[in-house]
């Protein structure tokens, strides 16, 4: 409980004043994160997230998190590289310089299939990876729940729930109580310093 | 551990008195009904009525061996999502011997498939070869650029474009059915299909009587003999399904060959598999069967198989229609000619494949929350076992060439002879035959084992299946 975050002391140089910005809890086996991740649920937190070392079924049911909208992401690329492909070789095939090849038609649907299948695959990869990046918010160089050195066992064997202070539902000793029901074995508050 | 809670049990055997346990007396009257028909067929055209059977039995057939599929792949997975609805998929399998009965009348209707017509008298093929294919180049002349293909490059008269490519066509034609000579031996050719025959009826027999065994003896062992037994089924399955669909689909353009038209096959009978076990899945859910064994999750992985096998038949016919079309070479394209210029009338019918098989159920399939709607789900599956019996009506039927037994019938009829579908009351009758006797088998099954695997080690496990 009495934990002192002593990781930022160093860099108490450029800035001054402090802030808490999360609170986290520790827990020590599935089932309990399980249990946590439903009451933080049902308490209404909207900006908290579950960290494991590993995925848990049914995690998600847990948080109550709705569908990716990734596959919307993936979806809108994958047309617009089909279209690309089309686009394309309309444009070189057709428009641009009309080349007889094997005795086909500038314009045959047959030869634009593989081109339109491949553009649509690889334009669905961009849109799930980088998707995925936006969504998640990353490339991030900077979290404070990394000052917690407790945290590092998250890819070990803790598992952790953090809820951002600026959750409208966030209060200090509520939230802590409501932790702490649920079995939580560490609480602690992050904090950052005001830039 | 999951959030939903289970609670139904459901009933795990027909009830003595629903619809389902009559089931099986309505599809054998139906079936009863098809078989008067098609006597009546073999009666009045024996020719005609071999096209439809052969039709409607192969659609069948590629059902139920992609059903044994399905079944063997889960084993050789040791797939737990699956434990529920497998015993489905085993009834279904379960029912081959029903369709390895209704294989022999096609050894009493082979003579008149064009591979017979040809290598069924062997004295006078170069004959039949030139009637099979006579009609077929007849008054087209968008091959021109393969006239180079005649061997005969003229001396004195020179000879006209479509002359020469005709002759190199029949060269080319003549060469191919003589290396196939071989294959087309009647003892090799017998001996085959008693392989292909015992193979399904063996493979079905032991998967359902391990599996249903298990229900009573409870002992876990069995699993562990279908596991080992999946590896060299599976290979077994590919092989004699490829052959058989070389023997009985592919033959039929007897000089014509395509080495993926095996996984076409194959791949095409695993969609219909699955559309048939998610439709008899929620047909017995409805009648308040087999209840949280086989709940909404794995109702959406069967979508997703069906799906995802969906686009890979798809992608297979296209590879193989693509091939053929960019080399242009007129001893390949006659599969294709016959569908579409030869007789314009199978034109729209070649496109509801791509269409109405591939574009159509792959938007409609790819959402989440339609394979997750039983209604919706149950509308693709339905599509694509219409489809997959179109698409047998389409490799079977464009080879019906009526009364072209010489080359003066093929002159003489020409082109425009050949310029509707060839449907007939045979077609309807053959499928309510073979359709009807097999589901008969199938539904009799359903009343006399359990619904589900209540012995599989694995089924506790498959009722917490989440998605």
């Amino acid at each position: 409980m009495a934990s002192h975050d002593h990781d930022h002391d160093n860099e108490k140089k450029s800035a001054g004043e402090k802030k808490p910005v999360l609170l986290l809890a520790e827990f020590d086996s599935t089932a309990k994160i399980f249990h946590a991740a439903e009451k933080v649920r049902d308490a209404g937190f909207t900006r908290w997230d579950v960290h494991t070392p590993f995925p848990i079924h049914g995690m998600d049911g847990a948080m109550g998190l709705p569908d990716s909208r990734l596959g919307w992401i993936v979806a809108a690329m994958a047309l617009t590289g089909f279209c690309s492909a089309l686009g394309m070789i309309y444009y070189m095939n057709v428009v641009d310089y009309p080349l007889i090849i094997g005795g086909k038609p500038p314009w045959s649907i047959p030869s634009v299939a593989p081109v339109a299948f491949e553009l649509t695959i690889l334009f669905s990869a961009f849109g799930a990876v980088f998707g995925m990046f936006g969504i998640n918010r990353l490339p991030r160089h900077h979290h404070p729940i990394f000052f917690s050195q407790r945290f590092e066992r998250a890819t070990d064997d803790r598992f952790f729930v953090s809820i951002e202070v600026d959750d409208p539902k966030y209060d200090e000793k509520k939230t802590r109580k409501l932790l702490e029901d649920a079995h939580a074995t560490h609480i602690e508050v992050i904090e950052e310093e005001v830039v | 551990m999951s959030a939903t809670s289970h609670k139904s049990e459901g009933k795990l055997e027909i009830d003595s008195n629903g619809p389902w346990s009559s089931a099986w007396k309505i599809a054998a009257a139906v079936g009863a009904l098809g078989l008067a028909g098609v006597g009546a067929g073999f009666a009045s055209d024996p020719k005609r009525l071999a096209f439809s059977y052969l039709f409607a039995f192969m659609a069948f057939l590629t059902l139920g061996i992609g059903t044994l599929f399905f079944v063997v792949i889960q084993h050789i997975s040791a797939a737990h999502w699956s434990v529920g609805i497998r015993r489905t998929a085993e009834f279904f399998m379960g029912g081959i011997p029903a369709l390895i009965v209704l294989f022999l009348p096609l050894f009493a209707l082979m003579q008149h498939f064009p591979q017979w017509e040809h290598y069924g008298h062997a004295s006078s093929h170069g004959a039949t070869a030139q009637a099979g294919h006579g009609a077929q180049q007849a008054g087209h002349g968008e091959h021109g650029q393969q006239a180079g293909h005649g061997e005969q490059a003229g001396h004195g008269e020179r000879p006209s474009l479509h002359e020469l490519e005709t002759r190199g066509l029949h060269n080319v034609h003549h060469q191919t059915l003589e290396k196939k000579k071989l294959w087309f031996d009647k003892t090799f050719f017998f001996i085959r299909q008693a392989i292909y025959l015992f193979v399904w009826g063996w493979l079905s027999w032991r998967f359902f009587k391990l599996s249903t065994g298990q229900d009573k003896s409870k002992d876990k062992k069995v699993t562990v003999a279908m596991a080992r037994s999946a590896p060299w089924s599976i290979a077994l399955l590919a092989l004699t399904l490829t052959f058989a669909s070389f023997d009985w689909l592919m033959a039929l353009e007897p000089a014509w060959y395509s080495t993926i038209f095996g996984v076409t096959i194959f791949a095409g009978g695993l969609v219909a598999a699955m559309a048939a076990l998610i439709l008899t899945g929620l047909g017995l859910k409805k009648a308040g069967y087999i209840g949280d064994a086989v709940n909404i999750e794995h109702f959406h992985d069967m979508g997703k198989l069906m799906f995802g096998f969906n686009c890979f038949w798809a992608y297979v016919c296209f590879s193989q229609f693509f091939l053929i079309w960019y080399a242009s070479i007129p001893e390949e394209t006659v599969f294709y000619h016959a569908r579409w210029n030869e007789n314009p009338a199978w034109q729209p019918v070649t496109m509801s494949l791509a269409v109405l098989h591939f574009a159509i159920p792959f938007v409609f399939l790819m959402s989440r929350n339609v394979k997750r709607r039983m209604n919706l789900l149950a509308l693709g599956a339905i599509t694509l076992l219409v489809m997959h019996v179109v698409e047998y009506y389409w490799l079977v039927l464009p080879m019906f060439k009526a009364g072209a037994h010489g080359a003066q019938a093929a002159a003489s009829h020409g082109a425009e002879a050949h310029h509707s579908l060839p449907v007939s009351w045979m077609d309807l009758v053959s499928l309510l035959a073979v359709g009807g006797v097999y589901l008969a088998m199938v539904f009799k099954l359903m009343t006399q084992h359990k619904l589900i695997p209540v012995s599989d080690p694995r089924l506790e496990r498959s009722k917490h299946h989440s998605n």
